[in-house]
């Protein structure tokens, strides 16, 4: 019996002995070690332990980094689902709280967009512009209020801001390029102190919160989070679902940096991951403004096209008009042309031409061709051209009136009456006009006679310049005829006996000195009997006489010389 | 970069603008602090080789603590105490600003500075009262606002006190 009290004692220094050898070797007693065999033994017990630190254990990993939201996310998501598919009255028991003031929300931003819209409906009317909208909603399948809003909404959100909420200090600022940059920092505290000043002196419960400033064109939207709010400077009035953006916006900045916001110390750096967020809000919207065409230029180019083509139009008809000239010289008798250039609005007409032609001016001038657009350059030749030929014979021969002159086969052929000693003469110069083999004058009748003289010394006139008493070209051909007529005249006094003579007239006028007058009129009568002399008409046929315009029933040329013939036996018997 | 928002608090004419005016960058009207009760300014300073800005909230003084409004309070880093030597009155609303401020700032530090110690023949704050005070663990700083004495190294001091 002794013993046992002994026993017992040896047994509990042993089992003490071995308790503290087993804490030397493992470095548990064993109290811990049965609190680990139960853990091991009993899963209840187990997870309840588990359910102690796994909370922990995750957001450890997720702050190390070792595990991401996004890699819970399936199974959270997951979870959900299988959640609200097994019993979604929990789900909506639980979200009760929440979703009232959601859907308040959610309405009032609707109504508000509606109402926004509206207003810009009301505010433009039936204006033209509008009209042009509607007609465009029409033709572009798109709804009108898609074009209002389009054309409406000119916007440039210049800055963004990441405010933290309770202190109001700016953690992170994106600007669009082209913005100037702000005091951002002041700006952010003074923008918070404002939303503190409204919040605190409107009493206004966490629902109502300021979400918007408006100064001018410049408009403030504020959205906010748990711990942060976004508040974008704009400039022009951004479109309604804007604020959706700034939503969007705070809550991913959330959802990424939930921690670092809710843990935010003063070190303002790490918040350069929201950038990427933050960049998306920096959005602008110019208004289209319609590309006016341009005017001007189209005028300019209008009228320099206009020009253009007038230029070409008149250059063609010129050239058209100076084609049918060229084309008509070469039917003229007498020209035969080699070429024609065109430099601007000038022809260069190069050829041969016959002397007795007709001058290439005159034809220009009947086709209303200045002189200065045709230049000519011909070299002589005889034409045998029948109407040259012809004209060559009439000079060389000096026909009187009475005689008609034709050409066949290179034949010239003279018909009517004429004198024997011109028709003697005239078969005489037949070896001096080219183009003819001989002279046929079977036809001409011989005879002399005043029936074709007087008519052909009367029909000639030779109107003059001032004091000039010059003949011209055709003028001497006219001269040769008249000295022709003359010297048949002077044959026919001889042949009978007559005493015929040739008044040769000079006009004058009684008004003025009469003296003058006269003295005018008699110089140019003895200047050109003088001529005839010369020719070799008898001084005894030719008689001056000067006779007033206004003796006389017609109107006649001053300076002109006309002749008369008379009989001067009768005259001075 | 480092940010910390920093409170001014005081009674009414102690000199809260004057300590802050020729140090930080202000773009805001002094219009606001009878506005809204608050002015915000910016200082930046360098300590221990850290970038650190300051938001100054330079709350409108008024000498009915009550009508002070504990929300500009709140986020706030640490606060400036700003009392007058020669009103020893300023002291008493500043230690019913200091309840009230450590309430909404969760007990942040804090520093007392007693300003106008240019006018030091004045005072009517003893150093009895002060010596009180420091027993109670407060941080005290005598400043001249209009002489620049100490004023930068208050600001200095409350920065080491938040940062450590």
């Amino acid at each position: 019996m002794e013993n046992k009290p002994s026993n017992h004692s040896e047994e509990l220094l042993e089992a003490g002995k071995l308790n503290e050898l087993r804490k030397l070797l493992i470095g548990l007693n064993q109290s811990e070690l049965d609190r680990i065999k139960l853990l091991l033994n009993d899963p209840h017990e187990f997870s309840k332990e588990l359910s102690i630190l796994l909370p922990y254990a995750i957001r450890k990993m997720i702050e190390q980094g070792e595990v991401s939201v996004d890699n819970l996310l399936p199974f959270v998501e997951e979870a959900m689902h299988k959640s609200i598919q097994k019993n979604p009255q929990r789900l909506a028991d639980i979200l009760f709280p929440v979703m009232g003031p959601a859907i308040r929300k959610a309405v009032s931003e609707d109504l508000k967009r509606m109402i926004a819209a509206i207003n810009t409906s009301l505010e433009s009317g039936f204006s033209p512009k509008t009209l042009k909208w509607r007609l465009q909603a029409l033709t572009s399948k798109r709804s009108f209020t898609e074009i209002l809003m389009a054309n409406s909404y000119v916007y440039h959100v210049s800055h963004i801001f990441l405010i933290h909420r309770d202190t109001g200090i700016l953690l992170h600022e994106e600007q669009a390029k082209e913005s100037r940059a702000l005091e951002a920092d002041l700006i952010s505290s003074m923008l918070t102190a404002i939303r503190d000043f409204v919040s605190d002196s409107f009493k206004s419960s966490g629902a109502g919160t300021l979400d918007e400033v408006q100064v001018g064109d410049l408009n403030i939207l504020v959205e906010q989070g748990p711990y942060a709010v976004v508040a974008a400077i704009i400039e022009g009035r951004p479109p309604a679902d804007y604020r959706l953006t700034l939503s969007e916006t705070i809550e991913a900045v959330h959802f990424n940096q939930g921690t670092d916001l809710e843990k935010f110390d003063g070190n303002t750096s790490i918040f350069q991951l929201s950038a990427k967020f933050l960049q998306n809000c920096l959005i602008k919207q110019k208004k289209q403004t319609k590309s006016k065409p341009p005017y001007l230029v189209i005028v300019l180019f209008v009228a320099f096209l206009a020009g253009i083509t007038y230029f070409l139009v008149q250059r063609q008809l010129q050239h058209n008009k100076l084609n049918a000239f060229a084309d008509q010289l070469e039917r003229t008798p007498g020209y035969h042309l080699t070429s024609r250039d065109f430099k601007g609005n000038t022809i260069y007409i190069k050829g041969l031409r016959d002397v007795m032609s007709d001058n290439p001016n005159d034809i220009s001038d009947k086709m209303n061709i200045e002189n200065r657009f045709v230049h000519f350059d011909f070299e002589s030749y005889i034409s045998t051209d029948s109407g040259i030929i012809i004209q060559r014979a009439i000079k060389a021969l000096s026909p009187p009136a009475s005689v008609q002159i034709s050409l066949r086969d290179q034949t010239l052929i003279i018909t009517g009456e004429a004198s024997e000693q011109w028709k003697t003469k005239a078969l005489t110069q037949q070896p001096y006009i080219y183009g003819i083999n001989s002279i046929d004058t079977e036809q001409l009748t011989s005879g002399t006679n005043l029936q074709w003289i007087i008519p052909a010394i009367e029909k000639h006139r030779f109107d003059f310049e001032i004091n000039v008493v010059n003949l011209t070209e055709q003028q001497q051909v006219n001269f040769d005829s008249l000295v022709q007529a003359a010297l048949f005249l002077d044959e026919f006094n001889q042949m009978y006996q007559k005493r015929m003579a040739i008044y040769v007239q000079s006009f004058t006028t009684k008004s003025g000195n009469l003296d003058a007058n006269l003295k005018v009129a008699n110089q140019r009568i003895i200047a050109f009997i003088s001529l005839l002399e010369k020719a070799g008409v008898n001084s005894k046929l030719l008689v001056s006489q000067v006779k007033f315009a206004e003796d006389l029933t017609e109107s006649v040329n001053l300076r002109s010389v006309r002749f008369s013939v008379f009989d001067n036996k009768q005259a001075n018997p | 970069m480092i940010k910390k928002k920093i409170a001014m608090l005081g009674a009414f004419a102690v000199g809260k603008t004057s300590l802050v005016q020729q140090y930080v960058n202000s773009i805001f009207s002094e219009k606001y602090q009878t506005t809204i009760g608050v002015k915000i300014d910016q200082k930046k300073i360098t300590l221990n080789d850290q970038d650190v800005t300051l938001m100054l909230w330079d709350l409108y003084g008024d000498d009915d603590f009550m009508k002070m409004k504990p929300t500009y309070l709140m986020g706030s880093s640490g606060y400036l105490l700003v009392a007058d030597g020669t009103r020893s009155e300023t002291i008493d609303v500043a230690i019913e600003l200091q309840k009230m401020a450590a309430e909404a700032t969760h007990n942040a530090p804090f520093i007392l500075i007693i300003n106008k110690s240019d006018l030091t023949e004045t005072w009517e704050i003893t150093a009895e009262t002060i010596q009180k005070l420091q027993q109670m663990g407060w941080n005290i700083l005598i400043t001249s606002a209009k002489e620049n004495i100490m004023v930068e190294d208050a600001f200095r001091h409350l920065t080491q006190l938040m940062i450590l």
